[in-house]
C-alpha cells in the first residue's frame, strides 16, 4: 500500500463502522419515537429472543469464511430439543438429558463434517439433505407431539440472571470472546480464511484443511445443541417444529454482519453488530406496528443493505 | 480500532437507556380496573394471520371495539403460525402494558409460560377459539361445546336425510384416532344417534389430516357399505376430500356428507349438491364476543365465577365455569353461504 493512499483507503472497519452507525441511529430513533421501548426492563426482556440465533451465527460465520454454509442449523436444533424432551420423558434427569442433547448435536454436525470434509460434497448440497433428514427423524422420534412439563429448576438456564445479565446472554459473551480469539489471534482462524480464498492452495501448503472444516461443521451442531437447550428451558416445551426457518435468519445476520458469502472475509464483531442489528430492528418494528408481516419485508430490505454495503467493500478492495 | 467501536458503541446505548428509565411495568401487580370512559387496549392473537377464518374473527372483534369506543383493538399473530413467535408477541405485549390480551394459543405448552407472566404483571389473559393451559387465562371464549358441535352433526344429517324417521348406514372419518376435539365430539354424536334409531353408525376411520387420505377412504367406506347414506367428515381437511370422493363416484344424492369446515373450503360443494349443510360456528360473532368479554373484564363488569356476560348484540351469554359460551352453531347452507366470505 502506498504512502498516497489516506486512512480512509486502509481503514479496515469499514462495514463494522457502519453496522454501528445505522445500529445507533436506529436505537436514537427508537428511543425518541417510543421511550418505554428503551428501558432496561424492556431490552433485557426482549433479547430472550435473539440468543438462539446469535449462538447460531458464531459458527456460521467461520462456516461462511471458509466458503460453506450450514443450512441444518435449525433442523440441528430441533433434534437435540426432542433428544432432551424425550429423555426427560424417560426419566432422566434434564441436566443429563441436557448433555445427550449436546452430544447429539455434536454427531449431527459431524455428520455434514464427514460429508462436506471427506466426501467433499458441496455443504448446500450436505446441508439441504440433513436440513430435511434431522427435522424427519425429530418428527419421527417424538411422533410431531410437544414434550413439556420441565421443572422450575431447569428453567432457570433460559430465564435466569448471572451477575445482572440474562443466563443465555452470559453463555453467548463467553462464546463470543472465545469465537473472536479463535478467528483473528489462532493459526486455526488464519486457516479458515486462507481455505475461504483458495482451498486447493492451502491444502498444498499445508493446512488440515478436511480436519479444519470437520471441526467448524461439528462446532455448528454443538452451537445448534446449546441454542436447543437454552430453546426448552425458556419456553419449558421440547418439539419437532422448533427452529423452522432459523437457517435463514442465522445467514442473513452474518452476510449482514460483513462476512462474504463467497468466503475469505469476515469477522466475529460484524455478525455480532449484524446479528443485534437484526434483533434491534425486528423488534422495534414489531413494538411500534405491530404487524407481523413488517418483519419479513424489513428482514428482506435488510439482507438486501448488507449484499449492496458487502459488494461495495469487496469491490474497493479489489481496487 | 475495533476497541474503540466496541466501548463506543457499548457507551453509546448505556447512555440512551440510563437517560429517562421509563418502566412501563413493573413487579407483580394486580390487573388494573378501568373507568368505563377510560381508553383500554385489548390484543387479539390468531394461531395465524392471515388464514380467511381468523381475518373473518377479527372483523367481528374490530366491530365490537368499535360499538363499545375506547378500545384499541391490536390483532396481530405469527404470520406463519409459530407458536414461539406467538409467546415473543405475548411477551411484547406484556412490556407494553396492555390490558388484555386474547389468545388462541397454536400450543398451549409453548405459550403457557409467557400467558402466566402476563398474568403475574397485571395483564388479563383470556383464550378465545382453543382454550389454552387452564391456569395460564382467566376465562375461555368456547364457540362452541363438544355437545353442542356432536348433536348438531347429528341433527343436521338427519334432517338432511329427511323423512320423520331418517335411516340407512352412517360412517365418521374423524382427524386422526387420538385428535382430542374430534373424540369429544364423537363422544356426543354416540350419545345423540339413538335419538334417531333407524340411523346406524357402522365405522369410524381416521384420515390424518390428509385430504388424500381422506378421499381414499371415502372411496373405501362407498366401497365396503353398498348402503351407505351418509359421511361425516369432522375435520376441515377430511370434509373436503370425502365430498371430492363421493362427487367422483357420482354418488351426489344417495351419499350424503356433512361435517365441519369453513365456507371457503366447501362452496362448490354446497353449490353442487353433493354437501347440503356444513356445520360450524359463526366467526364474525366469536370475535365480537371476544372483545366484549375482554372490556368486561378491564371494566370489573367480569369477575370469576360470573355467571353471564353483556355481549352487546349477542344479549347476554352464559358462563359455565371459566367457558363463555359463544354456543350458536351455524349451518351453512345453499341459501345462506354466499354471506360468509371465509
Amino acid at each position: 500500500m502506498d504512502k498516497g493512499r489516506d486512512w480512509i483507503a486502509e481503514f479496515r472497519y469499514w462495514h463494522e463502522s457502519i453496522l454501528a452507525a445505522l445500529l445507533i441511529a436506529l436505537l436514537v430513533a427508537a428511543r425518541l419515537a417510543d421511550p418505554p421501548f428503551f428501558s432496561i426492563v424492556v431490552q433485557t426482556e426482549l433479547s430472550t429472543h435473539v440468543w438462539e440465533l446469535a449462538l447460531l451465527a458464531l459458527p456460521m460465520t467461520m462456516i461462511i469464511i471458509t466458503s460453506g454454509i450450514d443450512l441444518s442449523v435449525g433442523a440441528m436444533m430441533a433434534l437435540c430439543a426432542v433428544i432432551l424432551g424425550l429423555s426427560y420423558e424417560a426419566g432422566i434427569s434434564p441436566w443429563v438429558g441436557a448433555w445427550l442433547a449436546l452430544l447429539t448435536g455434536v454427531a449431527a454436525g459431524a455428520i455434514n463434517g464427514v460429508f462436506v470434509a471427506w466426501v467433499r460434497v458441496h455443504p448446500l448440497i450436505v446441508t439441504l439433505a440433513t436440513l430435511a433428514a434431522y427435522r424427519g427423524i425429530a418428527e419421527g422420534i417424538s411422533l410431531a407431539r410437544p414434550i413439556s412439563g420441565f421443572p422450575e429448576s431447569f428453567a432457570v438456564v433460559g430465564r435466569g440472571n448471572i451477575l445482572g445479565m440474562p443466563i443465555p446472554g452470559a453463555i453467548f459473551a463467553v462464546a463470543v470472546l472465545l469465537a473472536a480469539v479463535a478467528l483473528a489471534r489462532t493459526p486455526f482462524g488464519r486457516s479458515l480464511y486462507a481455505i475461504g480464498n483458495n482451498e486447493a492452495a492451502s491444502r498444498f501448503s499445508g493446512i488440515p484443511v478436511t480436519r479444519i472444516k470437520m471441526w467448524i461443521y461439528t462446532i455448528s451442531g454443538a452451537a445448534a445443541a446449546l441454542a436447543a437447550i437454552l430453546f426448552v428451558a425458556r419456553r419449558n416445551t421440547a418439539k419437532a417444529d422448533i427452529g423452522i426457518g432459523m437457517e435463514l435468519d442465522v445467514i442473513t445476520a452474518v452476510v449482514l454482519g460483513g462476512t462474504s458469502i463467497f468466503g475469505g472475509r469476515g469477522r466475529i464483531l460484524g455478525t455480532v453488530l449484524g446479528v443485534l442489528l437484526i434483533h434491534e430492528t425486528r423488534e422495534f418494528v414489531s413494538w411500534k406496528w405491530d404487524k407481523d408481516e413488517l418483519n419479513l419485508i424489513v428482514i428482506g430490505a435488510l439482507l438486501i443493505v448488507s449484499v449492496l454495503l458487502n459488494s461495495f467493500f469487496s469491490q474497493r478492495e479489489a481496487e | 480500532m475495533r476497541r474503540t467501536a466496541i466501548v463506543f458503541s457499548l457507551a453509546a446505548c448505556w447512555v440512551l437507556s440510563t437517560c429517562k428509565e421509563q418502566t412501563p411495568t413493573s413487579g407483580e401487580k394486580r390487573p388494573a380496573l378501568k373507568a368505563a370512559n377510560e381508553k383500554i387496549t385489548i390484543c387479539l392473537l390468531p394461531k395465524k394471520k392471515g388464514l380467511p377464518y381468523f381475518s373473518s374473527c377479527a372483523d367481528g372483534a374490530l366491530q365490537a371495539a368499535k360499538q363499545l369506543g375506547n378500545v384499541q383493538l391490536i390483532y396481530d399473530g405469527p404470520t406463519d403460525g409459530s407458536p414461539e413467535k406467538a409467546a415473543s408477541m405475548i411477551d411484547k405485549w406484556t412490556l407494553k402494558g396492555v390490558d388484555v390480551i386474547a389468545v388462541s394459543p397454536n400450543d398451549p405448552n409453548v405459550l403457557a409460560p409467557a400467558m402466566k407472566k402476563a398474568r403475574e404483571k397485571g395483564v388479563h389473559v383470556i383464550t378465545w377459539d382453543a382454550d389454552g393451559v387452564p391456569e395460564a387465562r382467566e376465562f375461555f371464549v368456547n364457540q362452541a361445546t363438544a355437545r353442542e358441535i356432536g348433536y348438531a352433526l347429528v341433527d343436521t344429517m338427519a334432517k338432511d336425510l329427511g323423512g320423520a324417521e331418517p335411516d340407512g348406514e352412517v360412517a365418521i372419518i374423524t382427524a386422526t384416532l387420538t385428535a382430542a376435539n374430534q373424540n369429544e365430539w364423537m363422544k356426543y354424536m354416540k350419545e345423540r344417534l339413538p335419538t334417531y334409531p333407524k340411523l346406524k353408525l357402522v365405522a369410524v376411520k381416521p384420515s390424518n389430516e390428509d385430504q388424500k387420505l381422506a378421499f381414499q377412504v371415502a372411496q373405501d367406506l362407498m366401497k365396503a357399505y353398498p348402503n351407505l347414506r351418509g359421511i361425516f367428515a369432522i375435520s376441515s381437511v377430511a370434509f373436503p376430500g370425502a365430498a371430492e370422493a363421493v362427487k367422483q363416484a357420482g354418488r351426489k344424492g344417495s351419499v350424503l356428507v356433512t361435517g365441519l369446515s369453513t365456507p371457503n373450503d366447501m362452496r362448490e360443494y354446497v353449490k353442487d349438491g353433493t354437501v347440503v349443510s356444513v356445520v360450524l360456528w359463526n366467526t364474525l360473532d366469536l370475535g365480537y364476543l371476544t372483545v366484549h368479554a375482554a372490556e368486561a373484564l378491564t371494566r370489573n363488569k367480569l369477575k370469576p365465577g360470573a355467571a353471564s356476560v353483556e355481549a352487546g348484540k349477542l344479549g347476554t351469554k352464559k358462563i359455565v365455569g371459566d367457558n363463555i359460551l359463544l354456543g350458536n352453531i351455524l349451518v351453512f347452507t345453499k341459501d345462506n353461504i354466499d354471506q360468509y366470505q371465509f
